[in-house]
């Protein structure tokens, strides 16, 4: 081997493991960033909250003045108030807004006997106050039986609130407070809907293709091209069946009595969107089941359909599984073709019938919204990897067992 | 212990194949996958209640005349078939013929065992089951008969339920013997049913056929000249899609009347 052939293995060596090199580095950006961003932000109360912050007026049944003693565990920033048993301290919300919240409250506090006043079907029913509320407006009677006002809502924070209470408040008359937003869970529901409805719809009508496709139709022309024209369906982009279900899908979801985009018409969608992996996933399944098993209880009289039922799809079974989770985690990350058929209005109670975001829609909701919150982005987004690599171990597990099955 | 044989419940109006009767009477057989003559005109009589060997060298033509009794040549795409092939009276390539009807009572052995991936159990009862009996009692009579006639009994009786790919490669194989018996049918098939197996194992096979030849015509496709002589009581000698000679087994091996059938059995060629 001459120095020139030496040095062009060394280069094109180098180039690959270079290359090799950008793939992982990128990756690893790619998921440092987003585990940067949003991780800060994962939490219980992200998942289950709702999005849309709700503004509540309460009163309270025993508002009247009491004594407390300071406890020992509130946070070093909260103020905590001697006279009704609660503390507040200053937060900001993730857009870094100044807000009050309550961190803590006395069991005998009269912020227990909370009811609501606002106008709705919750009006009068007891409320409990959610600890990270933001409190707007405190009003109290004191000790003159003067109506008084105290809060953000007067550019006074915790420790002003506070001291105005205990220096002056004789009873609380209401409060007014806003539920934190910015949850997920409307979103969390949205999507296992979506996933459920369409797997449905996709996995009958995608199974029994792949059975006659592989077990029934003979092996000719006509076959073949139905299976490579289910193939080339494959590669369509998402937003063009986006559109098409916008058009002539939302007729259907009419028939249920849909007057808009709903969680249906994106799982009608997502059907069209999945049959070409479903059947293409189910026919290799189909094919791995060996002949001979076909075979034989052809040969003990049973009639294709008996084959079919009793032999071929039992052992295919994992590999139809296999396509039920594939297609699961093509609905988690799929966002086109849902824009137009589901919306990008975030539902904090999703119904079938109506419009709701999955995970995915969300992110692109909040992204394109005025200000962007790249933090929730990216918070959600940890959410949907998890879920994918989770559904992707699945899969793998399943194949292995699938492999050594039939090599045993 | 019940002995009796549970006759399946289906519409079996024939009487069964007595010995000294002919089991399949073929005449002038010809078949063609697409273009190629794989069969020329066979005319061969399959003796019932007895052993008949198809001896020859690969691609001569046995497993194809073997899968012409119970028409699994059907599956295979491009088959044409002339002639005839006479079975109790009745040709069976006819368009009255009901082919699920037909591999009832012509059961087929593999080459591979290809117990299916059920119980034991679920295996002998596949081909009843998939007749429509339901009824547990008839099934357990039938699995334990079956699984007796197939020498497999001892050995299974305690574990039914286990599922079949763990027996042993000759067990699966005399579980797919059981599984063909349990329908009660006239003829059993067997292509090649020993060349995936120890010689063990073959051995047990060889005896169950010499049992299974008092109820059953056997029909079996072999590479092996000495089983062939062994179990056989005749044997047909194929080349190039011909039947050369069709003989007493015994006949056949020690004075065989056309000279390449000597040179085969000789293994100057195959």
């Amino acid at each position: 081997m001459n120095s020139r052939r030496r040095i062009y293995e060394a280069t094109t060596k180098g180039m690959t493991i270079g290359a090799t090199g950008i793939a992982v580095a990128v990756l690893l950006i790619v998921l440092l960033y987003v585990f940067r961003q949003g991780i800060g932000l994962l939490s219980i109360d992200l998942i289950r909250g709702n999005y849309w912050s709700e503004n509540i007026n309460i009163a309270f049944e025993e508002p009247e003045a009491k004594s407390f003693e300071k406890p020992a565990d509130i946070p070093a920033d909260a103020h905590f108030s001697s006279k009704f048993g609660f503390a507040l301290a200053d937060r900001k919300d993730p857009q870094g807004a100044d807000l009050m919240t309550v961190v803590y409250i006395d069991p005998e506090s009269p912020l227990h006997t909370a009811y609501s006043t606002t106008a709705g079907a919750t009006q009068g029913q007891h409320v409990s106050i959610h600890q990270e509320a933001s409190i707007q407006r405190i009003q109290y009677l004191n000790t003159d039986g003067d109506k008084k006002t105290a809060g953000p809502a007067r550019r006074m924070f915790s420790k002003d609130t506070i001291k105005a209470l205990d220096e002056s408040a004789e009873s609380l008359v209401l409060m007014y407070y806003q539920t934190e937003g910015g949850g997920i869970w409307g979103s969390i529901i949205a999507t296992l809907i979506l996933i459920g409805v369409t797997l449905v719809i996709v996995l009958p009508v995608g199974v029994a293709a792949a059975i006659y496709l592989n077990e029934v139709a003979g092996k000719n022309r006509l076959t073949a091209a139905i299976r490579s024209s289910i193939e080339m369906l494959s590669g369509v982009p998402s937003i063009i069946f986006g559109l098409m279900g916008m058009a002539m899908l939302f007729p259907v979801t009419q028939v249920f009595g849909a007057n808009g985009p709903s969680i249906l018409l994106g799982a009608l969608t997502l059907a069209v969107v999945l049959l070409p992996v479903v059947i293409r996933q189910t026919e290799e399944a189909l094919i791995v089941v060996p002949q001979s098993l076909r075979m034989g209880s052809l040969a003990l009289g049973a009639t294709q359909t008996q084959t079919i039922f009793r032999v071929v799809l039992p052992n295919a079974l994992p590999g139809i599984l296999t396509a039920a989770l594939l297609s699961i985690s093509r609905v988690i990350g799929e966002s086109a073709a849902l824009i137009y058929t589901m919306s990008t209005i975030i539902s904090d109670s999703p119904s079938l019938l109506q419009p709701a975001t999955s995970l995915a829609v969300q992110i692109w909701a909040i992204t394109s919204a005025e200000q962007p919150n790249f933090e929730l982005a990216s918070a959600i987004s940890i959410l949907i990897l998890a879920m994918v690599l989770v559904l992707n171990i699945t899969v793998k597990v399943i194949s292995v067992r699938l492999n050594r099955r039939w090599s045993a | 212990m019940q002995t009796v044989t549970q006759t399946p419940p289906k519409d079996k109006n024939e009487a069964r194949l007595e010995l000294g009767e002919v089991a399949f009477d073929i005449r002038n057989l010809d078949l063609y996958y697409g273009n190629f003559h794989a069969l020329k005109s066979i005319t061969v009589q399959i003796p019932a209640r007895q052993v008949t060997a198809f001896i020859g060298p690969s691609g001569c033509g046995k497993s194809t005349l073997l899968r012409c009794f119970n028409r699994m040549n059907d599956l295979i795409e491009d088959v044409r078939i002339t002639g005839e092939i006479h079975m109790a009276g009745r040709e069976i390539h006819g368009p009255d013929v009901d082919v699920v009807r037909l591999r009832t009572e012509v059961g087929m052995v593999f080459q591979h065992p290809n117990p299916f991936p059920m119980s034991i159990y679920d295996n002998v009862a596949y081909g009843l089951r998939c007749q429509g009996v339901k009824s547990r009692q008839t099934l357990d009579a039938v699995v334990e008969s079956s699984l007796k006639k197939a020498a497999l009994w001892e050995e299974a009786k305690d574990i039914l339920d286990r599922n079949a790919l763990k027996l042993s490669g000759g067990q699966q194989q005399r579980l797919c013997i059981a599984r063909a018996i349990a329908l009660e049918p006239q003829v059993i098939l067997m292509d090649e049913p020993t060349s995936a197996l120890d010689p063990i194992a073959t051995m047990k096979i060889e005896e169950l056929m010499n049992d299974l030849k008092k109820d059953y015509t056997i029909v079996i496709v072999t590479h092996s000249m000495q089983q062939a002589a062994r179990i056989s009581d005749r044997t047909a000698f194929f080349l190039l899609g011909e039947v050369i000679e069709f003989d007493d087994t015994v006949t056949m091996f020690n004075k065989p009347s056309d000279a390449r059938t000597e040179s085969y059995i000789t293994g100057r060629f195959g």
